[in-house]
């Protein structure tokens, strides 16, 4: 294996990075991928001619007699496929034979002492592999210079040469780096090559994967990139759990100073102008106010809630994905943050000109539109002034919410469009269901069930006019006595007025249950 | 300033013909595509001094070497010095019977015919001042074809003709008569040079026709003659070009605009030389156009194009103005100017090796191979 290595080259780009033409000066420098296997070091111009293929060409300045001699020489090397040319500095490169280095795809650079670069060039060259290990070394010491997982893969990206990174998740998302990765993954057929290494995530389950490709591809080259793509696999762990933690924390605290807040009526008087406060609760309130304010809450002007929800009803807790769901929102609201209260989160836009409808449509689009870890319903409140008004902007919003949920994830619903229904928001549709389902068991079990429930919230819906029912249904007349004489035929007392606003309500929380289909 | 000529010619010379006052203007025009872009402007005091001299001395003959008996003695006559000089004070007109008479008193013999130095730039046309003066006929050749820097630097030299004796005659009358090696002529004639005033018209490699006919290049004065005839009569670049490749071989290496102007420091391979040195960069149109560089000392020496050496001295290098047709010169050249740049060949007798190792690329410190030594180094 080591044999094997020995023999496979530097190219000029890890020359540049870690070898001794890191200090020269650079030109032509998009083709650096081009493998090094020695040097020629020439003192008259004529002796170019003989350059290996694969070598570095070093003009010693005895050869170097003017800005034509270096041209020449960036030709010879040309045309004896050399991978760069080293000239002396006391040659001023200028714009046209940066033209030329670049024209012929010659890498050039300048040192102060050729000489001495050559011997440098020559030292690297025979020892490929303390240069890789530099080269390895150096990203250790930056990975663990770095906090953020987008900084840490960077470190790849800027200091590995020929190789873009990426950390992904297993649908392909990029987290981090260059996303030109991710797309390849998702071709499956780019040309690069590729080195991949999962990533494991806080609690030991995989987070995603962080994968390079390469430009140029050896064995012993794609074992260094593998080698740092581990190294920067502990890093990136511990940067992610700090971030979860740092997030869940903030959560927390966040949360209880909401709850704080938002108890108490008259917690906030100098928002509302109440006259006499009660002693203790708004003692606390005010020292909650204080607190959300020196947290940069902003609770003074005209507030629009908004109240996320897990868009289904039998989704799994709140709490596991609080995290998630506080990160995405951070990306898409940077300046407005996202807090966990009661069965979801809340926000606040606190803009005197900011209308229900706009925060409505801007949710809509920054953050349902992007990647979140679980389907969200979204209530929004109307606008309220300081901090009562946020308090019942805060409610609707929570009613507006649970209306949305009804309908499924990625539904918004304005509490000004609701009206009354927001009560019935509240209701326990489940429990009611269940009830429901004995009381009517008789109706529920005609192979039409469905449609008899239906037309009997119309008539209900239509104060038992059987007329207006069948309009809203767009039935007949006769189609719809039919009906009425099937559903009184399976048990339903109509004619009973003490009866109607339990059969209302269960034939709600039967339709709100239903199953799509 | 040196000496001038022109290069191998590929037709026959005229037969025996009369150069008179009204040829000068064609003669100044050739001049200039064979002068390496160097004194290409600032010759019309010296055409005035010509022009007087044919004015009053009738025309200058202008004859074959072959009409010539082999006995007959011949000198070549031209400036030696500096430009500048030459264009702040013209030769009065005195100095070539002043230099021609000493020569003839150091050797003890009258001179035959007059012959050029070097048939290009103001030593086109001295020696055709100096026939008229002296009353001599002007030989149809020269020992340069260009503008070399050395006056050992002629194909009179690589013949095995002598510089020495020869005799130098300034403006303010001081004649001097040196007698030397070839080698050392120059060196010793710079200091005299310079101490008179900054040029002189000499006349040096007294030669029997004989002589000369192994060692000149022939058909230099009337090549120039027609190339005058064509840059001065034809209006179109293509015909001009077809012309210019018809009559002196003219090759154009590349076109583009002038994109850098610079004077270089003075390297190692130029301290021998009474020059400076500069390059001029071009840019072939288009994205993928190629690098044209020309490497000067005074003269056009170097043309390299993406780095390769594309024409070397002793080939005549010069640059044409694609617009307005008239040749650039390095004094007038600008970032912008959009010109052809021209190869003209030099003469069979260059490109040999000890033609090469005289006034190739290595003699002016570019240790580069000559395109016809075909990567021989």
């Amino acid at each position: 294996m080591r044999a094997n290595r020995s023999t496979e080259p530097l190219t000029v780009a890890e020359l540049v990075r870690f070898g001794p033409l890191s200090r020269a000066r650079a030109f032509a420098t998009g083709h650096l991928e081009r493998p090094v296997s020695g040097v020629s070091l020439i003192s008259e111009l004529e002796k170019a001619r003989q350059c290996e293929p694969d070598t570095v060409l070093v003009v010693h300045p005895t050869a170097a007699l003017g800005i034509w001699a270096l041209e020449s020489a960036l030709r010879f090397a040309w045309e004896r496929n050399a991978s760069c040319l080293v000239a002396p500095s006391g040659i001023a490169v200028t714009g046209s034979t940066q033209q030329l280095a670049e024209r012929l795809r010659m890498p050039l650079f300048v040192v102060s002492d050729p000489a001495k670069s050559a011997l440098e060039l020559a030292a690297a060259i025979a020892d490929t592999e303390a240069a890789r290990a530099r080269m390895t070394t150096r990203c250790a010491v930056l990975f663990s210079e770095r906090e953020n997982m987008r900084d840490i893969v960077g470190v790849i990206n800027t200091e590995v040469p020929g190789v873009t990174a990426a950390l992904l998740t297993a649908d392909g998302h990029v987290l981090a780096g260059r996303s030109t990765v991710g797309r390849d993954q998702r071709n499956a057929n780019g040309d690069g090559h590729r080195v991949e290494v999962p990533v494991p995530g806080p609690g030991g389950r995989p987070l995603g994967t962080l994968v390079a490709r390469l430009s140029t591809w050896s064995p012993a080259w794609a074992e260094t990139v593998e080698t740092i793509l581990r190294l920067a696999r502990a890093p990136l762990a511990a940067s992610i759990a700090g971030a979860q933690l740092a997030l869940s924390h903030r959560a927390v605290k966040d949360r209880l100073l909401l709850e704080t807040l938002l108890r108490d009526e008259h917690a906030a008087p100098e928002a509302d102008g109440a006259a006499p406060r009660p002693p203790s609760p708004a003692d606390e309130g005010v020292s909650a106010e204080r607190i959300a304010r020196e947290a940069g809450w902003r609770i003074d002007g005209s507030h629009v809630a908004v109240f996320l929800r897990p868009g289904r009803l039998d989704e799994p807790g709140r709490e596991s994905a609080t995290t998630g769901v506080i990160a995405s929102w951070q990306d898409a609201f940077p300046r407005t943050d996202l807090i966990p209260y009661e069965q979801g989160w809340v926000a606040w836009f606190t803009d005197n000109a900011a209308e229900p409808r706009d925060v409505a449509d801007l949710v809509r689009h920054r953050l349902l539109s992007s990647r979140i870890p679980l389907p969200l319903s979204v209530g929004v409140g109307q606008p309220g002034e300081g901090m009562s008004g946020l308090r019942r902007s805060v409610a609707e919003a929570a009613l507006a919410a649970a209306v949305a949920v009804r309908a499924g994830g990625g539904t918004i619903e304005l509490y000004a469009e609701l009206g009354p229904r927001a009560v019935l928001a509240c209701l326990p549709v489940g429990e009611i269901a269940d009830a429901a389902r004995i009381l009517l068991a008789e109706l529920i079990a005609d192979p039409k069930a469905d449609v008899l429930i239906s037309t009997l919230a119309a008539f209900l819906d239509c104060a038992c006019s059987t007329g207006q029912a069948a309009a809203r249904l767009g039935l007949h007349r006769n189609t719809m006595l039919g009906r009425m004489e099937r559903i009184r035929s399976r048990g339903v007392d109509l004619e009973a007025p003490e009866h109607r606003l339990a059969l209302h309500i269960a034939c709600y929380a039967l339709m709100s249950t239903r199953q799509p289909t | 300033m040196t000496a001038t000529g022109v290069a191998a010619d590929s037709e026959a010379a005229a037969p025996a013909q009369t150069i008179s006052a009204e040829d000068l203007p064609a003669m100044v025009a050739g001049n200039q595509l064979l002068c390496s872009a160097i004194g290409a402007a600032g010759v019309d005091g010296v055409t005035v001094c010509v022009e007087a001299l044919l004015r009053r001395h009738g025309p200058v003959p202008l004859v074959g070497l072959d009409s010539l008996p082999d006995d007959a003695l011949c000198a070549s006559v031209g400036a030696v010095g500096a430009f500048a000089p030459l264009l702040e004070l013209p030769p009065c007109g005195d100095e070539f019977e002043l230099a021609v008479g000493a020569l003839e008193a150091r050797i003890g013999r009258r001179l035959d015919a007059v012959v050029s130095l070097n048939a290009a730039g103001p030593n086109a046309l001295f020696p055709v001042g100096a026939a008229a003066a002296l009353g001599l006929p002007l030989v149809d050749c020269d020992g340069m074809g260009r503008i070399l820097p050395l006056i050992h630097q002629t194909t009179y030299a690589l013949a095995g003709l002598p510089v020495t004796p020869l005799a130098g005659a300034s403006q303010t009358g001081d004649v001097v008569v040196l007698d030397t090696g070839s080698r050392r002529a120059d060196a010793l004639l710079r200091g005299v040079v310079d101490a008179s005033g900054g040029f002189m018209i000499c006349a040096m490699y007294p030669a029997t026709a004989a002589r000369l006919r192994e060692a000149a290049i022939e058909g230099s004065t009337s090549r120039i003659l027609r190339v005058g005839g064509l840059l001065t009569s034809v209006s179109g670049r293509g015909a001009l070009l077809a012309g210019l490749a018809r009559t002196v071989g003219a090759r154009v290496l590349a076109h583009g605009r002038v994109v850098e102007v610079a004077g270089v420091g003075r390297t190692e391979g130029t301290r021998h030389y009474p020059s400076m040195p500069s390059s001029i960069v071009l840019a072939e149109p288009g994205e993928a156009g190629r690098i044209i560089r020309l490497e000067a000392q005074n003269e056009l020496l170097l043309a390299l194009i993406d780095g390769a050496v594309a024409a070397a001295v002793p080939d005549v290098l010069c640059m044409l103005d694609r617009h307005k047709l008239r040749v650039v010169g390095l004094e007038g050249v600008e970032v912008g100017d959009d010109v052809d740049v021209l190869m003209v060949p030099a003469a069979p007798m260059w490109h040999t090796e000890a033609g090469l190792g005289l006034a190739g690329p290595r003699a002016f410190g570019f240790p580069v191979s000559h395109p016809s030594e075909g990567g021989r180094p």
